[in-house]
């Protein structure tokens, strides 16, 4: 063979041999640091309270009530949570003098649609609820209605009523998000979208606010509610990603 | 799943916004039917199935003490039906009727023929809604035209109730003659 050709030749495997063979050693680094790395998951039961009604309980005159809320984690995205609470609340108006006072307690499961990077917990989450409530209202007062103010001042009823023993179900979707702040501890924020199953009628009177629903609609029965809660994890174990 | 993920947010959101802003029940509309008044018809006395108009035709109600006109017959106008407003805290109302009445320059009544009615009732608040409130039914609604020497309504009042209680506007309750 001529000189320039075994040159040429000697060059390009020499080339193709050191390309090869840097190659091959990249590929083998990558998967050693994959393999190494676990990343691991705490699990257990999370307590929050819901602030955003105890901060409406001292701003509104009309509110009291609190929330305790309970989840637990059952799977790396599932979780299983429940609710307690009381409300008491006024309701008035130019004609109706009403306080609704009760319990209720929520039941259902969440489900996080967030992908955590490394070990971070937080979740954005949907989850479905059932809510059941007890409840009491006293009719403090009320004004008769009339078009005619011929003969004012209208009839006006002199002693509170009282209307007990009523019960209302409903089931809840609810929207929303908690973030780990520090070790263990979570704010939480959501939104909730109701639909009243059922209600007992109170007689000749209607239930104009349910706790743990809200104020009741004369033309739908959906109604809407958020909270704002803060909880902290106690942490049973750990669990790989 | 990720775009369905996505889309659920802003349609809850929607769904929300509309809910808590849409108040329509915090006002007792009009077509609402909330505490009546009784409608009475003027009829003849000698053809007791024509309406007959009273001339001038005042009606009276003694509010603390006044004698105060009730809007709508204020003896400048001749009437044959009468929507009159019952009280709602007592079980009785009562009215003076005057046909032809005349009027000084001061507004003074000077002339005419009083009648008084006595209209006594039993009463029942009915819940009706949010905005509204409560209602008031009549039950047992009777009309007593007081005798004195000169009426000019006639014979004894008709009762159209069938005694069901006065709970709407839309029929004549009672008819009285003259």
């Amino acid at each position: 063979m001529k000189m320039q050709h075994i040159l040429t030749y000697f060059i390009s495997i020499t080339f193709i041999v050191l390309f090869s063979t840097s190659v091959q050693a990249q590929n083998d680094s990558i998967v050693n640091v994959a393999d190494s790395l676990k990343i691991k998951q705490k699990y257990g039961l999370r307590i929050s309270g819901d602030i955003g009604k105890i901060a409406r309980s001292f701003l509104d005159d009309d509110y009291t009530g609190f929330e305790i809320a309970a989840d637990f984690r059952l799977k790396k995205d599932f979780y299983i949570a429940g609710e307690i609470g009381f409300e008491e609340k006024q309701t008035t108006n130019e004609y109706l003098d009403v306080t609704t006072n009760g319990s209720y307690l929520k039941a259902g499961i969440d489900l996080n649609m967030y992908d955590n990077w490394l070990d971070m917990d937080n979740m954005i989450y949907a989850g479905f609820r059932v809510g059941a409530s007890s409840f009491t209202h006293d009719r403090n007062s009320f004004t008769v209605y009339n078009t005619d103010q011929f003969w004012a001042p209208q009839f006006a009823s002199a002693e509170a009523t009282e209307f007990s023993g009523l019960t209302a179900f409903w089931g809840e979707f609810i929207l929303g998000m908690k973030v780990e702040l520090f070790n263990n501890l979570y704010m939480g924020l959501n939104v909730q979208l109701k639909v009243l199953a059922s209600e007992t009628e109170p007689d000749n009177f209607e239930n104009l606010y349910i706790p743990g629903y809200g104020r009741t609609y004369d033309s739908t029965s959906i109604g809407t509610s958020y909270g704002y809660t803060l909880g902290y994890r106690l942490p049973l174990y750990k669990k790989n990603k | 799943m990720k775009h369905l993920k996505l889309i659920i947010i802003p349609v809850v959101a929607t769904i929300f916004a509309i809910t808590i802003s849409c108040e329509r029940d915090d006002i007792c509309p009009e077509s609402s039917p909330t505490t009546p008044s009784l409608i009475i018809d003027l009829l003849d006395f000698e053809n007791s199935e024509n309406l007959k108009n009273a001339p001038r035709l005042l009606v009276i109600g003694t509010i603390e003490g006044n004698k105060v006109a009730l809007p709508g017959y204020e003896g400048n106008s001749q009437q044959s039906s009468l929507i009159l407003p019952l009280k709602t805290d007592e079980d009785s109302t009562s009215f003076e009727l005057v046909q032809n009445a005349e009027f000084d320059s001061e507004n003074n009544l000077i002339g005419g023929n009083i009648d008084l009615i006595n209209i006594t009732y039993t009463r029942e608040e009915i819940y009706v809604s949010r905005a509204c409130g409560y209602k008031t039914i009549f039950k047992d609604v009777i009309i007593d035209i007081v005798d004195d020497s000169s009426n000019w309504l006639l014979g004894e009042p008709e009762d159209l109730t069938n005694n069901e209680p006065v709970e709407n506007e839309n029929a004549t309750h009672f008819n009285l003659f003259h």
